[in-house]
């Protein structure tokens, strides 16, 4: 293994890692809100995917401008999943039966994007697809970078909304002690329907960036769902500074163990991290667990 | 004493007993003709699909009807026992029969670990170990060919002769198929009625609770873990041996657990025959769509949104929900819910009298 | 004084604290066996975290429990339950969908594998459990669901499915809170009947006419610790008390 070939592993895990990092703080915001297993989030994820696909074909217009559109939708989309749907269920059974019901939204996603767009294989081509650029000898691809800005910069704002703003310290409250926010008179009900809102939007987001370099069908979402649940919980559930730095790690990883392992075997380091941490520290390394820290 | 406010009056549950023995002999008896009522080979093989997934279902409900834990990846236990007893068979050349029963042992042992991890923390760490098993497993049987068969698939040689015929073949696994889910039945009734199954149900009714109360829920919940894991094991192997073929892409599938969870919710997880009924009414739908559709990705769309209307509208499933339409028929059992405080202490009061 | 007294349930320097905040902060209290004790203190003073901390609910950071002279901190709860030590929870937790009779069946187990089979419905049980519903007064409702039951009677089940378990000692976090005055009465009566049989009570309350009639032993928590301990009138009369309630 050459030193530019593991360079670009490492850079390449990096943008990987941001990712997958916006992705599983989504998953962290479901978890945290309502403490419900979002398995529909990597579905809304190619299914995001696909509008800006669909938008890059029907307006020949960069598939980047297709956030205006689903950014907004997905966020309204959250909110009413969150109001109507998730906030019907027993609260005794919640966890459970949210799981099932997310899950059906998953396959009622990928069935629907089966019937439509058929099960090919797609892909966006960008006058920048194939750009490279040489970083110490490791080579670049330039969409690759823009995924991982676009990721990154929605990480950022969401640390910083979560921060500073009044909504942000009403959010934390309500993922930490829902009871103790109630009683401070938090809207705890509307506050758990933006965290899904966000959640969604980080997947909108997720997609667009997605799009941009990666072949999508309507069953790609069982790929990713696998390694986001095993950083949310390496991650320490509820915790997005955990899931973040998880993400990292193991999108670290995996970049470099693809190269001595193969692309299948590499994947199942997430699935080893999972039990691992299960086994040895069930509330995870990064975070407290249940979101008692943030 | 006790007669004067017992909801259930001794005629009405010598009633109940009786159209229970009465539908117990009908269901044997029909299960029993199937394959002679069946018209052609391909409705008994449906016959076959259906019962297996019977099987599967009851066994998954060993964990989800009595702690309430829903698994979304038994698929890995049935593929993993379909696997098992094939791979006994190609190459270890054991028996059918044999490899059958230690390939569910096998998984059972498998079963240790992994219960271990994910029951050590409440339902959120058990589901997604269960989804994180199948999509694992996926990987692993799919990459590791020289053992498994990887994506091309793994030839189960057949258990009875060539000389047995196609509809023979499918009867003798009818009739399996059904003895299985008999012991299994039978294996979740005496499991259901015991000190364990009470304390299996206090954990799915409030863990917390019933571990203040001295019931030992992990060991608890990994028993019957094991022991579900087992059957599914056992399910997946007998499955194995009738289809004859395997692909990982099948045996390792999330749907292919989805549906155990499917079928025992509609019918009713807290009911003995809840996922059995499931599995006929979804197994049956499935067979038409596949006839009527083919394989389109209708069928997702449908199981979505039938998974979506159970969990909200009916999560009880269809077993209780006649319950409670039978219980309506019978005043003296729906009073007792109703009572208010005063009239109890009325109750009381004259009861004390008459004492 | 002292050297009479059986030891019961003790900590030492327990602890624990939650992202930054102590909720318990190296407590050290040993509770009078045999008697009924009572844990006050302000909302917010640690009481229900203590009260976790001893029952195993949470894993305490530091510090110890011990019953009887035996270790028992970080045990699970059906170990410490099974040590004797028996409690209800705020807000009353039963079994929803379970009868009252399975209510307190639930609780039966076998110590040996092929006892877990055997039937819950043991004729034994039946009768201990109906004795049981008799004396809190519920037994006309064994074959109801717990869910259909008002919240009082619910709280007298939660108390009988403790009892079932028969425990030596029983932890009871607010008997009183969101209870009727006669129920109220009632609970009373049955705590002081069953100390009298020799049970030790721990009892967290925020009904001070409760706790003053009915307990021998208070303990004041405030900010994670106790800050003063003694008999009712001890306690009444002490400044620090007064202070711990109107202070904060």
């Amino acid at each position: 293994m050459t030193a530019s070939l593991t360079l670009q592993s490492l850079v390449l895990g990096v943008l990987l890692g941001g990712l997958y990092a916006l992705l599983a703080a989504g998953l962290t915001l479901y978890f945290g809100v309502m403490r419900v297993v979002m398995i529909a989030h990597s579905a809304l994820l190619i299914l995001a995917a696909y509008i800006a696909w669909f938008f890059e074909r029907q307006t020949g217009l960069d598939p980047l401008l297709s956030l205006v559109i689903t950014v907004p939708l997905f966020f309204v989309a959250g909110v009413v999943m969150q109001r109507l749907l998730i906030a019907r269920l027993r609260p005794a059974t919640l966890t459970m039966m949210s799981v099932l019901l997310t899950f059906s939204i998953a396959l009622l996603i990928e069935g629907l994007l089966g019937f439509v767009f058929t099960g090919t294989h797609r892909r966006i081509q960008l006058p920048y697809s194939g750009t490279h650029f040489e970083f110490f000898g490791a080579s670049i691809a330039v969409v690759k970078l823009i995924a991982f800005g676009l990721a990154a910069a929605s990480l950022a704002a969401l640390y910083v909304l979560l921060k500073t703003t009044r909504f942000g310290q009403a959010l934390r409250a309500t993922i930490q002690h829902p009871d103790a926010a109630r009683l401070v008179g938090i809207n705890t009900d509307r506050v758990a329907g933006y965290g899904f809102g966000l959640g969604l939007a980080t997947a909108a987001i997720g997609g667009t960036a997605l799009s941009l370099d990666s072949t999508i069908y309507p069953s790609l979402h069982w790929h990713w769902i696998g390694p986001l649940m095993a950083i949310i919980v390496v991650g320490g559930l509820g915790s997005i500074p955990g899931a973040a730095i998880a993400a990292m790690a193991l999108g670290l990883s995996q970049s470099l163990l693809q190269i001595p392992l193969g692309t299948t075997w590499a994947q199942t380091l997430f699935y080893v991290a999972l039990f691992a941490t299960l086994m040895l520290r069930p509330q995870g390394f990064f975070g407290g667990r249940l979101a008692q820290r943030f | 004493m006790h007669s004067v406010s017992d909801p259930r009056p001794g005629r009405g549950r010598t009633a109940v007993r009786t159209a229970r023995v009465v539908g117990l002999v009908a269901l044997v008896a029909l299960v029993a003709a199937f394959p002679s009522l069946a018209p052609d080979s391909f409705i008994l093989s449906v016959g076959v699909v259906i019962a297996s997934y019977a099987v599967l279902a009851t066994s998954w409900n060993f964990v989800g009807g009595f702690t309430g834990y829903i698994s979304l990846g038994h698929a890995a236990y049935s593929g993993l026992g379909g696997y098992a007893t094939a791979l006994l068979i190609l190459r270890a050349d054991v028996n059918p029969w044999l490899a059958l029963a230690l390939g569910g042992l096998i998984v059972a042992a498998l079963a240790v670990p992994i219960g271990i991890a994910s029951l050590r923390v409440r339902g959120a760490s058990f589901v997604i170990v269960s989804i994180a098993l199948v999509l694992i497993l996926l990987l692993v049987f799919q990459s590791w060919g020289s053992f498994t068969g990887g994506s091309n698939g793994l030839r189960v040689p057949r258990p009875f002769g060539d000389d047995v015929l196609r509809p023979e073949q499918h009867e003798r696994f009818f009739y399996l198929h059904a003895a299985l889910l008999a012991v299994l039945l039978l294996c979740w009734w005496a499991i259901d009625r015991s000190r364990f199954g009470m304390g299996l149900k206090a954990i799915r009714e409030d863990e917390d609770k019933a571990q203040s109360l001295g019931v030992p829920t992990f060991a608890y919940k990994l028993v019957v873990f094991v022991v579900s894991a087992f059957f599914t094991a056992i399910g997946g192997g007998m499955y194995a041996l009738w289809f004859g073929y395997l692909d990982p892409i099948f045996q390792f599938s999330i749907l292919v657990g989805s549906y155990m969870v499917l079928m025992s919710l509609l019918g009713g997880i807290r009911s003995l025959f809840g996922p059995l009924l499931g599995a006929v009414i979804v197994g049956y739908a499935m067979e038409f769509f596949k006839a009527q559709y083919g394989d389109t990705q209708a069928h997702l769309i449908a199981m979505g949104a039938l998974l979506a209307l159970v969990v909200l509208f009916m999560p009880d499933g269809i077993i209780p929900a006649l319950g409670n339409l039978v219980n309506r028929f019978r005043p003296k059992a729906a009073s007792i819910r109703e009572l208010t405080a005063e009239e109890l202490t009325v109750q009381r009061e004259q009861q004390e009298v008459r004492g | 004084m002292t050297t009479t007294i059986t030891r019961g349930l003790e900590t030492t320097g327990l602890a624990k604290s939650f992202g930054g905040v102590h909720a318990v902060d190296n407590a050290t209290v040993a509770f009078h066996h045999g008697k009924v004790n009572a844990l006050i203190g302000p909302n917010g003073s640690g009481k229900t975290t203590f009260f976790n901390c001893v029952t195993g609910m949470i894993k305490p950071d530091a510090g110890s429990v011990s019953y009887r002279g035996e270790d028992i901190t970080g045990r699970p709860p059906h170990r410490i339950a099974r040590a004797g030590i028996g409690r209800s929870f705020q807000l009353c937790r039963v079994f929803p969908r379970m009868t009252v009779l399975e209510n307190l069946l639930a609780s039966v187990r076998s110590p040996t594998l092929p006892g877990w089979l055997r039937s819950a419905r043991q004729r034994g049980d039946i009768e201990r459990a109906r004795e049981l519903l008799m004396r809190v007064g519920i037994d006309h409702l064994e074959h109801a669901e717990a869910r259909d039951l008002s919240y009082g009677q619910q709280k007298l089940l939660e108390l009988a499915g403790v009892l079932m378990t028969d425990p030596e000692t029983i932890m009871l976090d607010e008997p009183a809170g969101g209870v009727n005055p006669a129920l109220l009465d009632r609970i009373a009566n049955l705590v002081r009947a069953l100390n009298a049989e020799g049970k030790t009570f721990l009892i967290v309350e925020h009904n001070m006419d409760l706790v003053m009639s009915l307990s021998d032993h208070v303990v004041v928590f405030d900010r994670g610790a106790p800050i003063a301990e003694g008999s009712p009138d001890e306690v009444r009369a002490d400044p620090r008390v007064l202070e711990a309630y109107l202070g904060s």
